[in-house]
């Protein structure tokens, strides 16, 4: 290191018997006018500061001011109980700015010793290098370093590095964020650290990802558009070395809406609409994550043991139910007929006396039953009658690419059911080591709802606690997002290496998680700029503040005003739509002469079909699924069709 | 009495206080380091400095001097202890070696010896701060005006004085100024006074009232040049000392005489003073 110009200090450090200097902590003064400030890193002795041997490096944690005025009452004497007679004292007393600093690292390390009594410096950028110990894996050979934002205290303007080994894995992993919604800068803060994280995703590990869940209104719509920046953030970005622009490979799932043909998502602009994918799944799907319906009032072993029995001898087989009918369970409708069947068959032959078929009590046939069809209505846009007509690509993840889930419209059990098979997905595809990536960041926002620290031990809840604490082995990360930590479940946020704070509510910092805070930090955070945050990491021994720039995308507000979502499509033209998508080729006006007396539902079933197969020729293949297939007489009316379909769009404003 | 015929006590005007003003105050400190026989050695330091307030009344260290110094009856030390404390300590006060059987009298010669050194001291640096005077700039010292003639002629330059110890009034005149009451002064008389003789003049100001304490609770004295000017100013420079009551310079004890500025210097010389006298190291243990 070549010291550019001698440095000036800006502070003695002073110790007395009642406050004197440990290894951990060390007090000094400063003049009345200086440029430090909560937050600021120092340092004391180092080259060319006559103090050679020991460098000890510090965050300011706490300030005072007081002056040499023994007791209030004299200022009160002083001026005869008039304080404009206060302001004519012609002498100013003595005063001191005193300041209390955190150790982050002392060289040498051994012997550990308390701070040396000696000048103190602000820190440069190779200072707050060293300081945050980020030397270590951003000048090394195979650097891991992930610009995370600016340190700006005292004036200067120095990167901040995170280390891939300890936010991605496999040395900690997860990242938590909170703070108050719309002041905090969550959602930005990690709209950045994904850009960042794939422009310095260290080579040597591989391919990265990410999979967000889109749970509040527009927020994620707009990931490939570009935002309006300052040049001052610009400036920011080029500190930093991380590219401006919005990303460059984004794939938006999003399930449709109850007519099964409209898109349920706030991106249906017509300029951007065809970039979105249909998420739909079907009864299989859903089977394999039933425990994700059941568990939220009524685990218990029977229905276990019964939806097994499902999925393993009746879903996709032939099947006698033993009252003389065969079935082939494939759709909820099958599932309904066989339920029905059996039911029947029960109280035919028995005359309501047995109540149990195989086993299992008819009421936990019923509840399972229930549950099972309860979802195919509530979620009817996600969960079709057709197996899974479009998924995500579970093998062939692409690098750096940015998969987001809109599950802001879906109904609470659907978002849990969407949640705990795409988590759980990546972790099989990972384990496998077919995902396609190496590495992916799941970020979810409004964490406390999906591990919220009191409530049952849900499904989803439980799988969370799973990736936090196995994900890092795996390459399963976790990027959550809430705005009161103190609600989320312990040791979700417990397992997170890096801890992220925007602005709090002083309510929040009085519960016992920020016990470890000084007054004036936690106030600081009461008081945080939007666009800074608070960071712990495993390598910083304090918590850093930092600036971060506006996210390099079009924020979701701003993105529905300049695309503003199109109306729903009738019927037909949410069908031609879809099939032009597929091939550009199909005319409108033969899709809407085919379909026009169809049913729907077999209209429905037929471009399912197309999207599952992705045929060369579309309308051909449309053609012959809609004449090949007929409704079977007696299937209809299923009795979700009796419910009128849910389709619950939140009032909230995003 | 240079102001009227006998001595009158007069309320003081509106304050108005003087830009720049220089503080000149000095410290003592000494302590036995060691023995010969009963021959007792001792290790002092002296202290002088001056602070002027600027002009958002903060105060700034414009001159300072010290001494560190040993005193001796180098006469009575034996032949072997002499050269090695000659040797250690460049500066050595000889003292009169005839008051070392009596040890509490020895100390008295002693305690005088540092306060004459101080004296010294500050007077060099009275005279030092009045040549660099600023055109409007005032010299407050604690302590009295007329140790140097060139200070005590200083048409910008007074004396604060706490203690009381010389009178220089009496009767009516005397008791009119032990009675002052708060925020008035009295008539101006004039001074001869100190080591120099030189005539200086001078009046009472009483910064707090007294009753309920002793006489001489918030009593000044103040002491300006002898001349005509100093009559007329009276009033003016009484009401300014006045309002440098504010801030109090508590916690020290004599808070109430004690202006706060000529506390912050002495405070200033004594957070700079080494903690033991310099010399101290530098002698051999006995
Ligand atoms: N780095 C930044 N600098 C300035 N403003 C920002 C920055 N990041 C975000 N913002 C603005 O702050 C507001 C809140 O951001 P958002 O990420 O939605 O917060 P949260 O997710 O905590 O509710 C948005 O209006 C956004 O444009
Ligand atoms: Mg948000």
């Amino acid at each position: 290191m070549i010291d550019k110009a001698i440095p000036v200090p800006i502070g003695r450090v002073v110790a007395t018997e009642l406050k004197p200097a440990t290894p951990h902590q060390f007090h000094f003064w400063t003049p009345t006018d200086t440029t430090i400030g909560i937050g600021a890193i120092v340092k004391v002795g180092g080259s060319g500061t006559g103090e050679e041997g020991r460098v000890v490096y510090g965050v300011v944690t706490e300030g005072f001011a007081y002056s040499d005025l023994a007791t209030p009452l004299h200022d009160v004497v002083g001026a005869e109980g008039d304080p404009t007679r206060a302001v004519e004292a012609p002498t100013a007393r003595q005063q001191i700015r005193y300041w209390t600093a955190a150790v982050l690292r002392q060289t040498p390390e051994e012997p550990l010793q308390p701070v040396p009594l000696g000048q103190v410096y602000v820190a440069d950028d190779a200072d707050v290098a060293q300081a945050l110990r980020m030397d270590s894996y951003l000048y090394s050979a195979t650097p891991t370093a992930i610009p995370v934002g600016l340190y700006t205290s005292a004036g200067r303007d120095a990167p901040v590095y995170l280390d891939a080994d300890f936010l991605l894995g496999p040395e900690a992993a997860h990242l938590n964020i909170s703070g108050m919604s719309g002041l905090a800068t969550k959602t930005s803060a990690v709209e950045f650290l994904l850009a960042s994280i794939f422009a310095h995703f260290p080579a040597h590990k591989g391919r990265v990802a990410a999979v967000c869940f889109n749970v509040k209104g527009p927020d994620l719509c707009f990931l490939d558009q570009p935002a309006d920046l300052s040049d001052e953030d610009r400036r920011r970005y080029e500190r930093l070395g991380v590219p401006s622009t919005p990303f460059e490979r984004v794939q938006l799932y999003a399930p449709l809406k109850a007519d099964g043909v409209n898109l349920n998502t706030l991106r249906t602009h017509p300029d951007l609409v065809d970039d979105v994918e249909p998420l739909t799944w079907g009864l299989q799907e859903v089977v394999d994550y039933a425990e994700v319906l059941l568990n939220r009032d009524d685990i218990d072993a029977k229905a276990d043991a019964f939806i097994d029995f499902l999925r393993d001898r009746v879903l996709g087989r032939t099947f006698d139910d033993g009252f003389g009918t065969t079935h082939r369970v494939q759709t909820f409708a099958d599932l309904d007929r066989l339920f029905r069947s059996i039911f029947d068959g029960l109280e035919v032959i028995s005359g309501g006396r047995s109540d149990t078929w195989r086993t299992h009590h008819i009421a936990t046939m019923r509840k399972v039953r229930n549950r099972l069809l309860n979802i195919s209505t509530r979620c009817k846009g996600l969960v079709t009658d057709d197996g899974p007509s479009s998924d995500l690509p579970w093998q062939d993840f692409k690098d750096r690419t940015v998969y987001v889930i809109d599950i802001a419209n879906v109904d609470p059990l659907g978002q849990d059911l969407v949640f705990a098979r795409v988590v759980s997905k990546l972790r099989e595809q990972l384990e496998r080591r077919e995902l396609g990536v190496d590495a992916v960041v799941v970020f979810v926002d409004e964490l406390n709802k999906y591990a919220p620290g009191d409530g049952p031990d849900t499904y989803v809840k439980k799988m969370l606690l799973d990736i936090s604490e196995r994900g890092r082995y795996l390459g399963l990360v976790l990027f959550g997002a809430e705005q009161f930590r103190s609600q989320v479940h312990r040791r979700v946020v417990g397992n997170a290496g890096t801890q992220v704070f925007g602005r709090m509510d002083m309510d929040e910092l009085a519960t016992p998680g920020y016990q470890v805070l000084t007054p004036a930090t936690k106030n600081k955070l009461a008081t945080l700029p939007i666009g800074e945050l608070m960071v712990r990491h495993p390598h910083f021994t304090q918590p850093i503040f930092i600036r971060f720039p506006k996210p390099p995308v079009l924020r979701g507000r701003d993105g529905v005003e300049r695309f503003p979502p199109a109306a729903d499509v009738p019927f037909e033209d949410a069908v031609v739509r879809q099939l032009v998508r597929l091939d550009r080729r199909v005319r409108p006006n033969q899709v809407k002469d085919l379909i026009a007396d169809r049913e729907p539902d077999d209209v429905r079933r037929a471009l399912a079909a197309v999207r599952r197969i992705r045929p060369d020729d579309v309308l051909a293949y449309f053609r012959k699924v809609l004449g090949a297939r007929v409704t079977p007489e007696g299937a209809l009316p299923r009795e979700h069709h009796t419910v009128p379909p849910l389709n619950p769009i939140s009032d909230e404003p995003y | 009495m240079v102001e009227d015929s006998e001595l009158q006590v007069h309320p003081i005007p509106e304050p108005q206080i003087p830009n720049p003003v220089s503080f000149l105050n000095g410290m003592q400190r000494w302590s036995v380091v060691a023995y010969d026989g009963v021959a007792q050695i001792v290790s002092a330091y002296v202290a002088a400095a001056v602070c002027r307030r600027d002009k958002r009344g903060v105060l700034h260290a414009t001159f300072e001097r010290s001494r560190a110094f040993a005193i001796a009856p180098l006469d009575r030390l034996s032949p072997t202890l002499r050269p090695v404390l000659e040797q250690a300590v460049p500066d050595i006060e000889p003292v009169d070696g005839e008051l070392v059987g009596q040890p509490a009298r020895y100390l008295e010669q002693v305690e005088s010896t540092v306060r004459r050194a101080r004296a010294h001291l500050e007077r060099e640096l009275a005279e030092a701060a009045t040549a660099a005077l600023g055109a409007d700039e005032w010299l407050v010292l604690d302590g009295l005006l007329s140790r140097s003639p060139a200070v005590a002629r200083h048409p910008r330059a007074l004396g604060v004085i706490k203690s009381h110890g010389a009178q220089f009034l009496d009767g009516r005149g005397l008791e009119r100024a032990l009675t002052l009451p708060a925020g008035h002064r009295t008539s101006v008389f004039a001074v001869r006074g100190g080591h120099t003789r030189t005539e200086v003049y001078s009046w009472y100001l009483r910064l707090w009232p007294w009753e309920g304490n002793n006489l001489q609770y918030g009593l000044l004295r103040v002491e300006a040049r002898a001349d005509r000017e100093t009559i007329a100013r009276a009033p003016a420079l009484s009401s300014w000392l006045f309002a440098e009551r504010a801030p109090l310079a508590t916690p020290a004890t004599r808070w109430d005489r004690l202006l706060y500025p000529l506390h912050h210097v002495e405070e200033y010389l004594k957070a700079r003073a080494p903690r033991s006298p310099a010399a101290r190291s530098r002698l051999p243990v006995a």
